[in-house]
């Protein structure tokens, strides 16, 4: 990869989308909307409050594995959801820049394959880093509002603190390789939204980003168990949390998530070479 | 002088049985324009997408500048310069992002950049507007923004496909007098495909008709126009012809007669001298004439010749649009306005 070559085109892109306003505030919505709205509807702790409190503890910790309130669970579980629909945009850019020849100017340039997708990966992915944190800020900032809000109970290490990171990163650079293949193989921006969302749903659909876990059937479990989004959410639920309740640390999880990402890192970038080179 | 394209027998065929490219062979010598001339679904885009290795050949070999084109395509992009039919520069970026992307990725020196910016700016009238988004651009800038993106790393060839398709007469003519400007000062070569008739007999050295995948002619554009064989009159009778036919072929000087749509189109090398002719012969065999028109060898008549029929008419400009492009690109040559 050549450096200057990457770089000037991961510019291009955050270029491309700073200069799309519309394009900001409408992610910003889906997750404040998630947070103020559906966190708070859904925050049914208080509905254990008739229990003895050390039956309401075993309860809660069942069900939410160590998390003081389903809000705080849920807010963990939001940066996994925000880690999934943050990058879909992608490759939607990708379609768009082909319709409009941008792209094959670029392939028409000495730029390889691999500066093309690195800088659209790397740019792809800042956005919902951002908004992963943006979703903790303003889920810590909601309990000090008097609503209910992400409370941490575990002491956050410097560690900690890297582990948190690097999920989140880990997450949004999978979900970005994912979405950008699915960008450079797809020509109409109809069958790529089509096949967006029926990968899109089912993944969050089968994560623990959102359902309770004690409250899921074994089954279910099962299958989240392998699914990244789960694997990112419980990297933080442990840090936030305390690992208490979980099966492994939380370098387990994260080697979990690094195995995805580098599986589907090597396949975007296999798709991304041949949807590149010279049409045979 | 060397050649800076060779192609041998390329071909490109799509779908296992559309031949676009079938089997054309030729050569562009360094420093040269040479043309690429015919009607949309000829073959000119495929052929550019080839020597520029965006397309992979179904046979054949080239090589540009000295580079196999199938066997080393990375170090192709980086001595050639090209400039696509349609609008591809980036729409949310300026003018002068647009070219700083390009320069980055042609690996321009870095302190070379801001000054080759500064004069492709200035040099293609865009100074003014680099800090504009390129969606603001009118059509002509856009062409002209291309054309910077195009040459921001001074390649030795230049592939201009289609390039001032949609511009208006001024815009064509103010974009080849910079075309022929920078040839002038860099001494690159130019590949250029164009359906413009007016454009390829004006911009140059050598032509090559090309028509359903064949190069059906090669040559200047003077040699081409000789090869026709000097003027054409064309003589339209008022009602049967007769033997009208005969008795044209009989005059002095004519080479060639051949009926077309109910006229004759007669060859010869003056025309201006045979029509008083044509008009008495007619007469003697007291047949009436519709019209009589004269037609100094152009590159329709060559296309004609060659290909067997007339260029259509919706493949390029108007009798008008010709007469203006060619005003103001002379104008433009002198410097006037």
């Amino acid at each position: 990869m050549n450096v200057r070559r990457w770089s000037a085109l991961t510019k291009r892109e955050l270029l491309k989308i700073s200069r799309n306003p519309a394009a900001i505030v409408t992610s910003l919505m889906l997750p404040i909307l998630y947070l103020v709205l559906f966190g708070q509807g859904f925050n049914f702790t208080s509905s254990l409050n008739y229990l003895p409190p050390p039956e309401r503890t075993s309860a809660l910790d069942a069900l939410l594995l160590g998390a003081p309130n389903y809000f705080s669970y849920f807010a963990a579980g939001m940066v996994g959801f925000v880690g999934v629909t943050a990058t879909l945009f992608v490759g939607a850019n990708v379609i768009f820049d082909k319709l409009f020849g941008t792209l094959k100017r670029t392939a028409a340039s000495p730029a390889t394959a691999t500066d093309i997708f690195g800088a659209r990966l790397v740019a792809g992915s800042i956005q919902p880093v951002a908004l992963a944190f943006l979703v903790l800020g303003l889920a810590i900032l909601l309990g000090h509002l008097g609503l209910s809000g992400l409370t941490v109970t575990a002491s956050v290490s410097v560690v900690a603190a890297a582990e948190v990171v690097l999920a989140i990163l880990l997450l949004s650079l999978m979900f970005a390789s994912l979405f950008l293949a699915l960008g450079f193989t797809i020509e109409q921006p109809q069958t790529y939204f089509a096949l967006v969302n029926a990968i899109n749903l089912p993944v969050l659909l089968t994560s623990a980003a959102l359902y309770p876990w004690g409250a899921m059937p074994t089954w279910l479990q099962e299958v989240a168990s392998y699914n990244p989004v789960t694997l990112a959410v419980e990297v933080l639920r442990i840090n936030f949390f305390g690992d208490a309740f979980y099966p492994y640390a939380a370098w387990v999880y994260l080697a979990g998530l690094i195995a995805w990402f580098a599986g589907m890192f090597t396949v975007a970038t296999l798709l991304t070479r041949r949807a590149l080179a010279p049409k045979a | 002088m060397p050649d800076a394209i060779v192609a041998e027998g390329l071909t490109r065929v799509f779908n296992g049985t559309v031949r676009a490219v079938d089997g054309i062979s030729f050569s562009v010598k360094e420093g040269e324009i040479y043309g690429f001339l015919g009607p949309n679904g000829a073959g000119k885009t495929t052929t550019v997408s080839m020597l520029t290795a965006v397309l992979g050949m179904t046979s054949g070999h080239a090589t540009v500048d000295g580079t196999d084109v199938a066997r080393h395509p990375h170090e192709l992009k980086q001595r050639i310069g090209l400039v696509f039919q349609e609008s591809t520069a980036d729409q949310d970026l300026t003018g002068r992002e647009n070219l700083e992307v390009a320069a980055a990725l042609f690996g321009v020196p870095l302190r070379e950049t801001a000054p080759r910016i500064n004069y492709l700016l200035d040099r293609l009238a865009l100074a003014d507007a680099s800090d504009r988004l390129a969606k603001t651009y009118s059509g002509g800038m856009r062409r002209r923004l291309e054309l910077a993106v195009g040459i921001i790393h001074s390649p030795r060839v230049l592939f201009l496909d289609e390039p001032t398709l949609g511009l208006d007469p001024q815009g064509r003519a103010g974009f080849w007098k910079i075309i022929g400007d920078l040839r002038q000062e860099s001494g690159m070569t130019v590949f250029l495909t164009t359906h413009y008739l007016d454009e390829a007999d004006t911009m140059c050295d050598r032509i090559a008709i090309i028509d359903h995948g064949k190069i059906a002619a090669t040559g200047t554009p003077s040699e081409l126009k000789d090869r026709v064989g000097g003027d054409v009159v064309t003589v339209k009778p008022l009602g049967p012809p007769g033997s009208l036919l005969d008795a044209l072929k009989a005059l002095p000087g004519v080479t060639s007669v051949v009926p077309q749509d109910g006229s004759f189109r007669v060859k010869c090398p003056n025309g201006e001298t045979l029509i008083p002719k044509v008009v008495g012969a007619a007469t003697g065999l007291g047949i009436s004439l519709a019209g009589v028109s004269l037609r100094r060898p152009s590159l329709d008549e060559v296309f004609l010749d060659f290909t067997g029929r007339e260029f259509r008419e919706d493949e390029g400009p108007t009798a008008t649009d010709r007469a203006v492009f060619m005003s103001r690109f002379q104008d433009a040559r002198r410097g006037r306005r």
